[in-house]
């Protein structure tokens, strides 16, 4: 059972939102309790009357004030709707005896048609078709509907009619041309409806799909790493798991996969220290001079130094690694030492991609230097050098 | 003559840790959790090398450092620290202190730098090296004694390798000189950084503490 509409609140007032002109109607249909666009359809029709309708547009328009909150339209009562309906049809019929009456095909077509086009527009009536095959469309909708569809044919006919006569104009073309435009009157509303529907259905689709994900990479990441955590005893480990977790966590938040978002070259050499440090266990001291913004180049930079840490903590056998960092004026220098195993770089296998590739090759793609110093036993250091 | 050794920490589990790892080389004469205290005891006991925590309540290690040397200007100070704030760490310098190296050192090297710091050498940790390289990088300044403001690029070297990881050792054989020199040019950069009223240095310490 609908709440009844209030029994008369007048509050002259004009709409601020959804209005078409200047929010009159709007604004009288919420103090009535009905439609906007049965009103509208009035204003439409008594406008066809020696323009009336816009005089008492005006009228209300200086009699009213605007309001700005949201709107709230009050249920249609049928009973209510039936007599203003009379009522309108007694002013019209008022004007008539009055003299006010220029041509009774005019009105009685404007009338047909915007009352027509407002009780298929209805936002409480679904679209036509699907509702009046709909068992569950009550049946007030549903003769709205067909009330609705009469008129506009009816005022289509007199229309084309009428205007037919005057002008002259070919029949057919006219009849093609009025069904056309009944045809996107009736169903405009519906297909919008139904496209409405849709994109809602899509952005919850999203919603849900975006949680599901977010519920997934929490899991699989910062609960893990909890757990790993809570089973820790030793303070150092807890440290690298809590470190690495934030910097995956800021990444992921914030969106910028290689270098975590970092925009200066020693925070991305930082972070990329302390990935190495958790994934081997292995700690890294990070000495920084100067500064520099990551871009294309620096960004190389970057990551040929990872490369050459990840290569350290796997082979060298040490258990630190120093990362150094010299930028002064041009010139970016990068060093990953340690004072591990060392190898002869001979007899580095040629399938062994990591000097090769993601060290050697990404530094010269940058214009950039590279220098391995090593022997058996002596120790591992690779200098990464980016001059203008 | 074994060296006596003072520690300063308010972290009562990296003390008891420190003091096993030192026990068996040094005479540990004894240990303070706060400033006061540590004061009172340094002065009391007359260490030769005090090992003192940069982060600390009532003032931190600069005030210990600072409480000491005006009556004891022969006790040597080595700073330990977690910290990465350079300003903390150049002040504990400029206070006194004749080296710092971080907590995570490891214990031989840690043994190594008491001693060093017993024959009145300097000890620079990477991170250190780092920090003077960076506070005496940019133009010369115009000051009353530019010797004292700038770093020879002998010694930029020196502190170049020792950023990179390299033990003295290692650094004088690379740059093909003796230890004995090496340690001249930190000893020689220590007092630069003690002594120099190059402004960059105080600029560069409070811009850092920002970053």
């Amino acid at each position: 059972m609908q709440p009844t509409a209030p029994v008369w609140t007048f509050d002259p007032h004009r709409r601020r939102s959804d209005r078409v002109v200047a929010g009159v109607a709007g604004g009288i249909a919420d103090s009535l309790g009905v439609r906007d666009g049965y009103v509208r359809a009035a204003f439409v029709t008594l406008l066809t009357i020696w323009g009336i309708g816009g005089l008492l547009y005006l009228v209300f328009w200086l009699a009213t004030y605007e309001k700005v909150e949201d709107r709230k339209v009050p249920p249609v009562e049928n009973v209510r709707a039936i007599g203003l309906g009379i009522a309108f049809t007694g002013l019209l019929f008022l004007l008539g005896a009055l003299g006010l009456w220029p041509s009774t095909v005019v009105v009685l077509t404007a009338a047909a048609l915007s009352f027509g086009t407002a009780a298929l527009t209805d936002p409480s009536s679904p679209g036509p078709f699907a509702a009046l095959m709909n068992p569950e469309v009550k049946k007030v909708g549903k003769a709205r509907l067909v009330l609705g569809i009469f008129l506009l044919a009816g005022g289509i006919i007199m229309f084309s009619t009428a205007v037919g006569q005057v002008f002259e104009l070919s029949v057919v073309f006219l009849a093609v041309f009025l069904t056309g435009l009944g045809v996107f009157v009736a169903f405009g509303p519906w297909v919008r409806r139904l496209l409405g529907d849709l994109s809602a259905e899509r952005s919850e689709r999203i919603r849900q799909e975006e949680r599901a994900e977010v519920a997934a990479h929490l899991h699989d990441s910062v609960l893990q790493t909890l757990a790993l955590i809570q089973r820790s005893d030793d303070p150092q480990r807890m440290a690298m798991l809590a470190r690495h977790q934030e910097s995956e966590l800021r990444d992921w938040l914030y969106g910028t996969a290689p270098l975590d978002g970092a925009d200066l070259v020693s925070t991305a050499l930082k972070q990329a220290a302390a990935r190495v440090e958790s994934d081997f266990q292995i700690p890294i001291d990070v000495v920084t001079v100067g500064d520099v913004a990551i871009d294309e180049r620096t960004r190389a930079l970057v990551l040929a130094a990872a490369e050459a840490m990840v290569n350290a903590a796997k082979h060298a056998g040490v258990d630190r690694i120093s990362l150094y960092l010299e930028v002064e004026g041009d010139e970016i220098q990068v060093y990953v030492t340690d004072q591990g195993r060392g190898f002869d770089i001979e007899q580095v296998p040629s399938d062994r991609k990591g000097i090769s590739e993601s060290i050697r090759a990404r530094m010269a793609k940058v214009g950039g230097d590279v220098t391995i110093d090593t022997m058996a036993g002596e120790g591992t250091e690779v200098m990464l050098k980016l001059a203008p | 003559m074994s060296i006596k050794v003072y520690l300063v920490d308010d972290h009562r589990l990296f003390l008891s840790g420190v003091r096993a790892e030192l026990d068996s080389e040094f005479r540990i004469v004894g240990a303070a959790y706060d400033v006061d205290t540590a004061i009172d005891e340094i002065r009391a006991l007359r260490p030769t090398v005090v090992l003192v925590d940069v982060h600390m309540p009532d003032g931190g290690g600069i005030a210990v450092v600072e409480g000491v040397t005006q009556t004891n200007p022969d006790v040597k100070f080595l700073a330990l620290s977690v910290s990465d704030q350079a300003e903390d760490v150049i002040a504990m310098i400029r206070a006194g202190a004749r080296g710092y190296v971080t907590k995570t050192i490891d214990p031989d090297d840690l043994a190594d730098a008491i001693r060093r710091i017993d024959a009145g050498d300097a000890v620079f940790s990477p991170r250190l090296a780092g920090f003077v390289l960076d506070a005496f990088a940019g133009a010369i300044p115009s000051d009353e004694d530019p010797e004292l403001d700038q770093l020879t690029s002998r010694e930029k070297d020196v502190l170049r390798l020792i950023a990179r990881g390299f033990a003295y050792k290692q650094v004088a054989r690379k740059l093909n000189i003796s230890i004995k020199t090496v340690e001249t040019h930190v000893s020689s950069v220590l007092r630069k950084l003690q002594l120099s009223n190059r402004h960059e240095l105080a600029r560069w310490a409070s811009k850092r503490r920002i970053v």
